[in-house]
């Protein structure tokens, strides 16, 4: 049965994610096709320059015909004669099939335009920075957590409580700035950012540590505000889940407190937990996509400022569609493990 | 009717009281309110508001000065601001050429050197201008220069901009060979060489001179039309405000103060509109069920797989909105908030009797709705909103820092935003970083306080096990 729902379910994020795009498609449907002539009026005049090169004794009356019918021949190829309804739809099946067009300014690695080979050679980067501070966060996370349960309401308890309403909103890219301050400018041992010593170490061992050694500071700081939260969480799952019968009928079997808090509790508390967890970590990705450009993360946060620095339209729109993308796929996979953990959700799904 | 419907609120303070930091959160809030409240008078520069982004407005403070109190805890003081308007004049007159010479004697005892210091000197018509700079060890540095104006103008004989390579000149005597001929005379730290004990030395780190120095200046105004009008010297001090200037002179403090209503408002009206939509909508929602349930939870599913951040990048990126757009932009998103609680409290308070009492006294849906629904939904609402204050901020904060804010408003995101694109970071200045950040993290602290103690009281089983 769980392959139907997980049929459902992707099905639905990829239904939600047509509706988004369309919608961007809509919103922004004049600026990209301003972007979009103005690329295409660039284009032809690089190739009448190419052509007036080949064939000196070309007749200027043909140069302007070619100009006219090649501006033609684009429009129409990019569908930009159509109506609007027809161009907005044909943008969102552009976008859906990662068709995003070219960049106006900046380039890959490799100096292509395609924006989506911009963005492809960035995911990796934003994947490894954030599966880093998403692994060590839950497990520093559920740790206190399960400790804040064990003493709800004692001193340790509270005064971690405290912690968490302290840093709940403290934004995470100015810590980050702090901890550059401190641990790059005052106290220098550790780089100020980038992913990389450049140029970067040849052996693969020496790269690894490298690539290490420049995680420590962005992890450090997303950890040491995220974590609370983590804890606050796990512990009012763990605590809500100690009021239910079974816990009672464990305690009247006389079981020992640590085996009811690990063996039992923390079992049946397991899927919410990881769930809200890696719910909430999505959910800062947002706020994470700022913390990028302050360590200059090579990343999609940081392709963000790139891209309204010179204010490149079809990377900042196709990043937006691959953002979506990869946060309402996110979405779905937090679904399908929670189903598969807890076989109750994929039946009704009743709040 | 009234006191009873407001009985529930009663109990409800009655328990937040209890909460210690649920206080701790309300006098934080009054206190930001106040800060709002007395601007007028907090304000050491009255158009601080209007003019944060005029460079003229801010010439006459110095250049990424520290805070005041800075000098409470170091050995060697910083020295501070000193303005003398209308020094002393002596005036000769020889034919049409008028000679007024102004001699201001600058005791100075500070640990580090000002970090500029000037004569504004308000001119009509031609003059030519002699600025000597004496110091106590005799030693002078020398500026002449005339000017053919016509008409009226202001003219600042900075020694930062003017005596620089004469500042050079003068170390040069004084420092070994090899070491003057390596510094670029352009690059040299003017200040710390004009204010520096005359030895070798003196261009890699001079000792401070004390005594007195005499800045005497001369105008000589070629005829009769020509006139100064008014005179000032200016010392910038290497302290100022309260918490100290910016790269661009700007006083922070007034970025700070001017920053706190902009806070304020920008999370308090974004979780206004947005939770009161969001209880509606979700008491809507639970309340008719059916197919309308099931249209309205796909929309809000729809809008919550939208990450905000980046769409509202791209949106203030292709639209330049004002304040008033971003917070309409951040409701359109924030909304959803509350719906899924709130609907399956709807839920549930839909079953009780009284609500199927009041549909067979032929109550309208909207009398249900607002009269026997949302009420009981009043203090969650309120606990909701507290909560999603500090995110609103963040968010406007964010924007701010990758430069899309409003530049007509003047926030803490953008002083950080500044601050983090001139360098501020890896130049270590501190005072320029810290505390706008602290004000965002305090204000968020303020509503997470406010908003947590609302929560005890509502799940009262996660107080203990």
């Amino acid at each position: 049965m769980y392959w139907k729902y997980f049929v459902r379910r992707i099905l639905y994020a990829v239904m939600i994610l047509a509706i988004t795009v369309f919608v961007f498609s809509a919103l922004f449907s004049t600026v990209a096709e301003q972007v979009l002539r103005a690329q295409i009026i660039e284009q032809v005049n690089a190739e009448a320059l190419t052509l007036a090169r080949q064939r000196t004794s070309l007749d200027p009356n043909a140069a302007q015909v070619f100009r006219e019918y090649r501006t033609q021949q684009l429009i129409r190829r990019h569908s930009l004669d159509q109506p609007m309804a027809v161009r907005v739809v044909k943008r969102t099946l552009d976008a859906l099939t990662l068709q995003l067009g070219n960049s106006t300014q900046i380039k890959s690695a490799a100096g292509e335009t395609d924006v989506m080979t911009i963005i492809a050679e960035r995911i990796p980067r934003t994947l490894l920075l954030f599966g880093v501070v998403a692994v060590i966060d839950i497990v520093a996370g559920v740790w206190l957590g399960m400790r804040k349960a064990r003493q709800a309401g004692k001193l340790m308890d509270r005064s971690t409580d405290i912690v968490t309403m302290i840093v709940f909103g403290l934004p995470t890219w100015w810590l980050g700035m702090l901890l550059i301050m401190v641990f790059a400018f005052a106290i220098p041992i550790f780089p100020s950012g980038a992913m990389h010593a450049s140029p970067p170490p040849e052996s693969s061992l020496g790269y690894f540590l490298d690539l290490m050694y420049h995680l420590v500071l962005p992890v450090f700081t997303l950890v040491i505000l995220g974590f609370w939260g983590r804890a606050y969480i796990t512990r009012n799952i763990v605590l809500s889940t100690l009021q239910e019968d079974f816990i009672m009928s464990a305690r009247a079997r006389g079981l020992s407190e640590r085996r009811i808090l690990f063996g039992h509790t923390l079992r049946a508390a397991a899927p919410p937990i990881v769930t809200m967890s890696l719910l909430a970590l999505l959910g800062s990705v947002g706020g994470a996509l700022i913390f990028e450009g302050i360590f200059s993360w090579p990343g999609l946060g940081n392709l963000y400022w790139v891209a309204v620095q010179q204010n490149d339209i079809p990377v900042l729109m196709g990043n937006l569609t691959v953002t979506t993308a990869l946060y309402i796929g996110g979405l779905a996979f937090l679904d399908l493990i929670y189903g598969f953990l807890d076989p109750r959700v994929k039946v009704g799904g009743k709040a | 009717m009234k006191g009873a419907r407001f009985s529930g609120l009663r109990r409800f303070w009655d328990e937040y009281r209890q909460v210690k930091s649920g206080l701790i959160g309300i006098g934080l809030l009054v206190v930001f309110i106040l800060i709002v409240l007395l601007e007028p008078v907090a304000l050491p520069y009255r158009q601080a508001n209007e003019r944060w982004r005029d460079i003229n407005y801010w010439q006459d403070s110095p250049r990424l000065a520290l805070p005041v109190w800075v000098n409470w805890f170091t050995s060697k003081d910083y020295p501070r601001s000193t303005v003398i308007s209308e020094p002393k004049r002596e005036e000769v007159a020889t034919g049409t050429l008028r000679v007024i010479t102004m001699e201001v004697p600058y005791e100075f005892t500070s640990g580090h050197p000002p970090s500029d210091l000037y004569y504004k000197l308000y001119l009509t018509g031609r003059a030519s201008i002699a600025f000597e700079f004496i110091r106590p060890d005799g030693e002078k540095v020398e500026l002449r220069r005339s000017t053919a104006v016509d008409g009226a103008q202001i003219l600042r004989l900075s020694a930062i901009e003017t005596l620089q390579e004469r500042a050079y000149a003068l170390g040069a005597k004084y420092e070994d060979p090899n070491v003057a001929k390596s510094r670029n005379p352009r690059m040299i730290d003017t200040m710390g060489v004009l204010f520096g004990q005359a030895a070798r030395g003196i261009f890699i780190k001079p000792a401070i001179l004390d005594g007195t120095y005499r800045m005497r200046i001369q105008v000589a105004l070629v005829n009769e039309q020509s006139q100064l009008n008014k005179a000032e010297f200016v010392v910038l001090g290497g302290v100022s405000g309260i918490l100290g200037t910016d790269g661009d002179r700007r006083d922070l403090w007034c970025g700070f103060i001017a920053g706190t209503k902009w806070a304020l408002l920008i999370g308090l009206l974004t979780s206004l509109i947005s939770v009161v939509v969001g209880v509606v909508y979700g008491v809507a929602a639970g309340y008719f069920g059916g197919w309308i349930d099931a249209l309205m939870n796909r929309i809000f599913e729809v809008v919550l797989s939208i990450p905000l951040l980046p769409i509202l990048i791209v949106m203030s990126a292709v639209f330049n909105p004002s304040i008033w757009i971003i917070i309409a932009m951040m409701c359109l998103f924030f909304w959803v908030g509350p719906v899924k609680t709130v609907r399956s409290m709807a839920l549930q308070i839909k079953e009780h009797s009284y609500i199927e009492a009041a549909k067979a006294l032929g109550a309208s849906h909207r009398r249900i709705l607002f009269r026997h629904m949302i009420p009981q939904l009043i203090p969650y609402s309120f606990a909701s909103m507290a909560l999603s204050v500090p995110g609103a901020i963040l968010y406007e904060a964010s924007i701010s820092l990758i430069g899309l804010g409003d530049p007509t408003i003047v926030s803490w995101g953008q002083v950080l935003r500044d601050a983090f694109s001139s360098g501020a970071v890896l130049q270590g200045i501190w005072w320029w970083i810290i505390p706008p950040g602290v004000a965002i993290a305090l204000m968020g602290m303020t509503f997470a306080f406010i908003g947590f103690a609302m929560d005890t009281i509502l799940n009262p089983k996660l107080k203990t096990r």
